[in-house]
């Protein structure tokens, strides 16, 4: 598959059920995690244009707080969590008791240590899920992590998949924790060269 | 009133005075802006990644990569009727946004600054100046009927180059 153009409507069906099973998967961690009730935002499977990415959040300029793990295995791929920084404020607060923000948008390194770990439990949960589904070993990355502009946040991870295609493929989903109003998009790009596989796994190729 | 025309990932756009161009919110991308003052006439080249090396011809975007997009920039630059001997360029861009971890490092900011400086060069044409590397995204507007950049980062004043 090098060119995500030519995904049929089944096939991006499918693939957007992948990201249900691992949104899921991952919404019950965090929920756990912070003993609090998530909900989650229908997910999809988009394909978009290189230059519409940014824009899915706001705009290229706006602050945002990424995530960023790579998917390791016979199905790889970049997994990316972006939140706004007053939602990681509020998730530091509901974390670590007594925890006073001091600069807006700079972060110690116990809350960067903090934060890169929520990432790991929600990658690590949504990756665990589609192992299960899809009986292929996934393994995730140490997480990275960086306060800066979507827009610029975002060209790095998908530089490289966007090699050969001028779309990308992404799926995509949001929790909102309704008293605070918490928003996490979680973005999964499968590596080009293992959407094939992933695609012949979930019988739609 | 001047316009200020956007220039998104992997595209290509020139203009002339009193209007400028932009790039928003850059990370690893690499902007290459080449200008004449003599006509005020000036372009972006908004590159993704360092190397066409390997890709397909048929599938091919040459707008994607620094040493591709580069001497297309210079193209239409010398179709709009530019001289190459008025031509000098400058670089912005090319940052590490996410830090390495122990398990991987993208780096590939660094590898679109270095692959963009090598095809500026290549075309004989004189960079001006460089705003490149670093862990910071950057914003642009090149205003041409000055040739004057001027950058945005988050939290920080403005620059100029």
């Amino acid at each position: 598959m090098d060119d995500v153009l030519k995904l049929t409507k089944e096939q991006l069906d499918a693939l957007r059920e992948m990201g249900n099973i691992g949104s899921g998967n991952a919404a019950t961690a965090l929920a756990q995690f912070l003993n609090r009730k998530i909900d989650m935002d229908v997910p999809s499977a988009k394909i978009l244009p290189l230059n519409e990415i940014s824009r899915l959040i706001g705009g290229p300029e706006q602050q945002v707080m990424g995530i960023f793990l790579k998917v390791m295995g016979k199905l790889s791929g970049r997994f990316i969590l972006l939140l706004p920084t007053t939602t990681a404020v509020k998730l530091l607060k509901a974390l670590m008791p007594g925890f006073e923000s001091s600069t807006p948008g700079k972060f110690s390194e116990m809350e960067t240590s903090c934060m890169r770990e929520i990432g790991n439990i929600l990658a690590g949960a949504f990756l665990n899920a589609l192992s299960v589904l899809t009986r292929v070993p996934m393994l995730n990355s140490l997480p990275s992590m960086a306060i800066d502009m979507a827009g610029a946040l975002l060209d790095s991870v998908i530089s490289d998949n966007a090699a050969v295609s001028d779309y990308v493929l992404m799926i995509e989903t949001s929790f909102i924790e309704s008293q605070e109003n918490l928003r996490i998009h979680i973005f999964l790009l499968p590596d080009p060269k293992s959407l094939d596989r992933l695609l012949e796994i979930l019988g739609v190729k | 009133m001047p316009e200020v025309y956007p220039v998104g990932m992997a595209e290509i756009r020139i203009a002339k005075a009193p209007d400028a161009l932009a790039a928003y919110g850059v990370g690893s991308c690499v902007i290459v802006a080449m200008y004449d003052p003599k006509s005020s006439i000036g372009g972006l080249a908004h590159v993704i990644l360092p190397d066409s090396t390997g890709v397909a011809p048929d599938r091919l975007n040459p707008k994607k990569f620094a040493d591709t997009a580069i001497p297309l920039l210079f193209q239409t630059l010398s179709h709009a009727g530019v001289f190459k001997g008025n031509l000098w360029a400058k670089m912005v861009g090319g940052a590490e946004m996410f830090p390495p971890t122990e398990d991987f490092s993208l780096n590939i900011g660094k590898k679109n600054s270095e692959a963009a400086l090598t095809a500026v060069k290549k075309l004989g044409i004189p960079v001006m100046a460089t705003e490149t590397g670093g862990t910071i995204g950057r914003s642009m507007v090149f205003r041409l009927d000055s040739g004057r950049i001027s950058l945005t980062v988050l939290g920080e004043s403005s620059k100029e180059i």
